[in-house]
């Protein structure tokens, strides 16, 4: 559905930010991209609805390549939706309910239109209520679902979201993360960027890794954490979980050979296995 | 929590209540005294708009004082300067400097523009402490006022919150390093402090930009009326 063929990008100063990078991601897909600070990620996601423009490779949705003309970017902008790391850069209008409504007016909706569409996606982000609340009066959690539900009011096909959960307390960071798995659940195609280990494995069914601007690995959580040198060399590390059974593995002799779970379900099952034996 | 004249107006009993009424009584008011130019009337304004913002709204009489103490300084200042400067006739009270005292018509003078100025000011206070700026925003657009000023306005006002929160980090970050120690150290701080602050806002400015170029800005804000029931 999304493609990205070799994309490379320099910011003005000659720093290369993104090397040849290549990425698919299917239809209906919860695909994560994970890499440290400063890996290139957020630069990559604003190249999926043209605000950056690549040096060289292309950016094709559903077979058409994205052109930086008028009419292309309009196209691309209403189906890709990119959801900001800082709430705070994104909602800027004096009440929640106008913040929504940006969008889909920008779209040449009508004001009957806009109007279901921010009661339906504030409903979908459990945020009903908030209409006339100024977005500086919320807390960190309540802001990031405004800026959901100001994406999903475009109703886009594939959401973009730089590190969803940055910056929110556990609960509010799990929260989010449920919200985007039900959205995924529904059909909508996701790709998230993020350096949380621990909760990558558990919803995503793709997972790409970043380093210094390059795609080093891709593949399913299981594929890519299976390499734990080239995690550790991206300055990432295997989930909790994963790392104890690494631990059990190598010094207690528990005989995994190199196969850990991943999340707690898959240890617990393990654990059991073992148990029985 | 601080003052906060922004979330007083969201949180108030009027805040919901119809933004033209409100406009058109603070602003007619305001007009009516300014013109009429009567001690009793901006008595009767000053009082009037007490009881709508304390009583009414339910503003707390803290918050409400808060808000009219700079008003009082600054009028204040100004009547004094006006009782003891711009008088003709005979002194009726004499400071024996240069000359200097009160006379009749200065004394009426003061006290006249202090009362109007309160009122207007109860006036103005009254809108910004019931009515959120968006309502505001909204009656100028109806008014016609061009699109960029309110579009500027809009940005303005929330960008403020976001600069003020950074400038407090920033200022409690210098603190915690003991950065206003003495004058000297103090200046210093200041000047990185506000050199700092706006290279945060160029850079803000740009994510900004490229959000709302990511919901496809068109370079106007579009008004968006929302349907409200039973108002």
């Amino acid at each position: 559905m999304l493609k990205a063929e070799n994309i490379s990008y320099s910011y003005d100063d000659g720093t290369q930010a993104l090397k040849n990078v290549n990425l698919d991601v299917e239809k209906g897909e919860m695909v994560s991209l994970l890499g440290k600070n400063g890996a290139g990620k957020s630069t990559l996601f604003l190249h999926f609805n043209g605000i950056y423009k690549a040096d060289s490779g292309k950016i094709i949705i559903d077979g058409e390549e994205l052109k930086h003309d008028k009419k292309s970017l309009m196209k691309f902008r209403q189906k890709v939706g990119i959801v900001f790391q800082n709430p705070d850069d994104q909602l800027f209008a004096p009440t929640v309910e106008e913040d929504v409504a940006f969008g889909p007016l920008n779209l040449g909706l009508s004001q009957e239109e806009t109007q279901k569409r921010v009661a339906d996606a504030l409903k979908r982000v459990d945020m009903e209520g908030f209409e006339r609340k100024a977005p500086h009066h919320l807390s960190g959690g309540q802001k990031k679902r405004v800026a959901i539900a100001g994406i999903l009011a475009m109703q886009p096909q594939i959401m973009v979201l730089d590190e969803p959960t940055s910056g929110l307390d556990p609960k509010g960071a799990s929260d989010i993360l449920k919200l985007l798995y039900e959205l995924n659940d529904e059909g909508m195609t996701i790709i998230i960027s993020t350096h949380d280990v621990d909760l990558v494995p558990i919803y995503s069914s793709k997972v790409y890794v970043i380093s210094s601007g390059e795609i080093i690995k891709s593949g399913t959580p299981k594929e890519v954490f299976g390499d734990i040198d080239l995690i550790r060399s991206a300055n990432l590390r295997l989930p909790r979980v994963a790392h104890l059974f690494e631990i059990l593995d190598k010094r207690d002799n528990f005989d995994l050979d190199g196969d850990y779970p991943l999340t707690i379900s898959e240890a617990r099952r393990l654990a059991v296995e073992l148990h029985n034996h | 929590m601080k003052f906060d004249i922004d979330y007083i107006a969201h949180n108030n009993r009027l805040s919901d209540f119809n933004m033209y009424v409100k406009v058109i009584v603070a602003i007619g008011l305001m007009i009516i005294t300014l013109i009429l130019d009567n001690l009793t009337l901006d008595i009767i304004v000053f009082v009037l708009m007490a009881i709508l913002v304390l009583g009414v709204a339910r503003v707390s009489v803290k918050s409400y004082l808060k808000f009219l103490t700079i008003p009082i300084v600054f009028a204040v200042i100004t009547c004094l300067f006006l009782i003891f400067f711009f008088g003709h006739g005979p002194l009726i009270y004499d400071t024996g400097l240069w000359g200097i005292g009160i006379t009749q018509s200065s004394l009426d003078l003061g006290i006249k523009t202090f009362c109007r100025c309160f009122a207007c000011f109860s006036c103005l206070g009254f809108l910004t402490l019931t009515t959120p700026i968006a309502d505001i925003l909204q009656c100028l657009h109806m008014v016609k006022v061009p699109v960029i000023f309110i579009d500027i306005a809009l940005l303005m006002y929330n960008t403020i919150f976001i600069f003020l929160d950074q400038l407090d980090t920033m200022r409690n970050a210098q603190q915690t390093r003991l950065g206003y120690t003495g004058s000297k150290n103090t200046y210093k701080s200041l000047g990185m402090l506000f050199s700092n602050l706006f290279f945060r806002s160029l850079d803000k400015s740009e994510t900004l930009q490229c959000s709302l170029d990511s919901r496809c800005y068109q370079g106007y804000l579009p008004v968006y009326k929302p349907k409200r029931g039973g108002k």
